[in-house]
């Protein structure tokens, strides 16, 4: 995919309760956040795997960051802490493979706080930048 | 039908298993095999072929008598795990090795995955037959899966404490979710499966999804984020990552080079050999060594086991039925390469049918520290040649023409193979 030089995607999966009801907050509150950040909701972040997550590596995003809800408080069951594991191994296989770990990460956003997910936004674009400078990003 | 077998590079087990297709191919007189191996490949020039049957794993400098061999064969077969998605030796695209799984270079390529390759399938194949479909391991397995989250997860197990439940469910990491049932049914002989013949695309990515999701009551690290007040996931290493210490030879076993991951960028150690072993733990060395040692994978096998048993001493015991069973097994290795080098198919079988009944399958499942994993036969002695569970001990060990230093973690950080 070609892109604008200097210009970053990153991905943000965002449950559709408290991920997405953050973001949705953070709007009415009028925060502001990164134009790099791209939300796609998904039902749970608990959907979000290794085939997801790599999809969107592979056709052009820099990071991915999956956003759920917070601890104890999954709508579902335990989604969120699901998706946790399975990003804290491919972590470890990104940084076995001799690249960064720091492209991809899990977070947790309240519904009633739109500060969580702006949080989380910028904790992400951080993480990539850190990623760049360590020459351990995909691209 | 003029059919050509080309064996590129690696372990030539494949290849050798392809001497049986006169036993398969119904009236094989009619058929003229070509037979080129390694470095003869280059300089084959016979022009044209009902088929082209690849075996080995193919880097850069294969690519291009690849691409000759589509354009002068009406049909191209990818034969083995090597051949169809990198295999075991594709674990060295973690450093920086460029394997190349066959239908990236020649997209309509016919393939046939396993480690080894089923040489019924090959048969079919070449007979102008479509391959009948081969079910998902976990329906013919015997063992069942009750797909309960872990509180932990299991390096070694005693396969024989119980045959009924499945691998997972101890915490003992089976890659049997993504793969077809086979032949060589490692399951059977005390080993999860290895994930040889995967029966879904994105193998490895899917059986990490699978077993991460199984390790749902493994603690998980996690940390505020500083920002907005909410928990993340941490950085530090967490019982997550201690309990899985090789993530890439757990999960891409077979399948790292037709993963989506770009190569490694990992410095290479100097040869293949050494970068697929480095970054292993122990309990997986015989198993990798079963499956790419080719004329001498018992003896190399054989050499791996011994020379951490050496180590150990009293802590990792040898029965002296399980070196009686081990000699065995030396004696026809010996056996089945006089067999290959005068081209006896007869024997190749029998030898090769032999080899199984003590190893369970030619990938050598049944081979393990201190002895074997299940019974070889009915005799009811088992507990004189049964594997012991054994400790992890940081240090240097030898054995022949083998060498290799584990850390404490268990994982290999020198290999050495002379030649």
């Amino acid at each position: 995919m070609s892109k604008e030089k200097g210009k970053r995607d990153v991905l943000a999966f965002m449950c559709a309760e408290c991920g997405q009801g953050a973001a949705v907050t953070a709007g009415v509150a009028r925060l502001g956040y990164s134009t790099s950040i791209k939300i796609i909701r998904v039902k749970c972040s608990g959907l979000v795997g290794p085939i997801q997550i790599m999809d969107a590596l592979k056709n052009g995003a820099d990071s991915v960051a999956v956003i759920g809800c917070c601890f104890q408080a999954c709508h579902f069951f335990n989604g969120n802490f699901l998706s946790m594991h399975r990003i804290k191994l491919m972590k470890k296989l990104f940084k076995e493979m001799g690249y960064s770990d720091q492209m991809i990460n899990h977070y947790t956003a309240r519904a009633a706080e739109g500060e969580t997910a702006v949080g989380d936004f910028e904790d992400a674009i951080e993480r990539l930048l850190v990623a760049e400078k360590e020459g351990g990003t995909f691209a | 039908m003029k059919i050509g077998i080309f064996q590129l590079n690696g372990c030539d087990k494949c290849f050798n298993e392809t001497y049986l297709l006169d036993k398969h191919i119904n009236d094989n007189s009619k058929n003229e095999i070509f037979r080129v191996k390694n470095s003869e490949v280059e300089k084959w020039s016979e022009k044209d072929l009902d088929y082209a049957v690849v075996t080995g794993y193919i880097t850069l400098e294969n690519h291009e008598f690849v691409q000759k061999l589509s354009k002068i064969a009406k049909k191209v077969v990818g034969y083995g795990s090597c051949t169809t998605t990198g295999g075991i030796f594709g674990l060295a695209y973690q450093k920086g090795y460029d394997i190349t799984p066959i239908a990236k270079i020649i997209p309509d390529t016919t393939l046939i995955s396993g480690c080894l390759g089923e040489i019924e399938e090959l048969s079919e194949i070449l007979q102008g037959h479509p391959i009948k479909k081969s079910e998902i391991l976990c329906t013919s397995c015997a063992r069942k899966s009750t797909c309960e989250y872990l509180d932990e997860v299991t390096r070694q197990i005693d396969p024989q404490e119980d045959v009924e439940s499945c691998f997972n469910d101890f915490g003992h990491l089976c890659s049997g979710y993504i793969a077809n049932s086979c032949k060589e049914m490692c399951v059977d002989y005390g080993t999860a499966c290895r994930g040889c013949k995967s029966s879904v695309d994105r193998a490895g990515f899917r059986m990490l999804g699978m077993f991460g999701t199984l390790m749902g009551n493994v603690e998980v690290a996690t940390e505020a984020t500083g920002k907005g007040g909410t928990d993340k996931l941490a950085d530090v290493d967490d019982d997550v990552t201690e309990s899985i210490p090789d993530v890439t030879g757990s999960f891409f076993r077979f399948n790292l080079a037709n993963s989506v991951l770009p190569i490694g960028r990992n410095q290479s150690n100097g040869s293949i050999m050494s970068d697929i072993f480095i970054g292993r733990p122990i309990e997986e060395l015989p198993l990798i060594s079963g499956c790419i040692g080719g004329d001498h994978s018992i003896s190399f096998t054989l050499d791996i086991i011994q020379a951490y048993e050496k180590g150990l001493i009293e802590d990792l015991p040898v029965s002296e039925k399980t070196v009686e069973l081990r000699n065995n097994l030396l004696s026809l290795e010996k056996e089945l390469n006089s067999a290959l080098k005068a081209s006896n198919v007869e024997s190749y079988e029998k030898i090769t049918n032999q080899i199984r009944k003590i190893a369970g399958n030619m990938n050598l499942s049944n081979l393990f520290f201190g002895g074997f994993k299940v019974p070889i036969d009915d005799s009811g002695d088992f507990e004189g040649y049964k594997k012991s569970i054994f400790e992890i001990r940081e240090g240097d060990y030898q054995n022949g023409n083998i060498k290799y230093s584990l850390n404490s973690k268990g994982i290999v950080t020198k290999f050495e193979m002379e030649a």
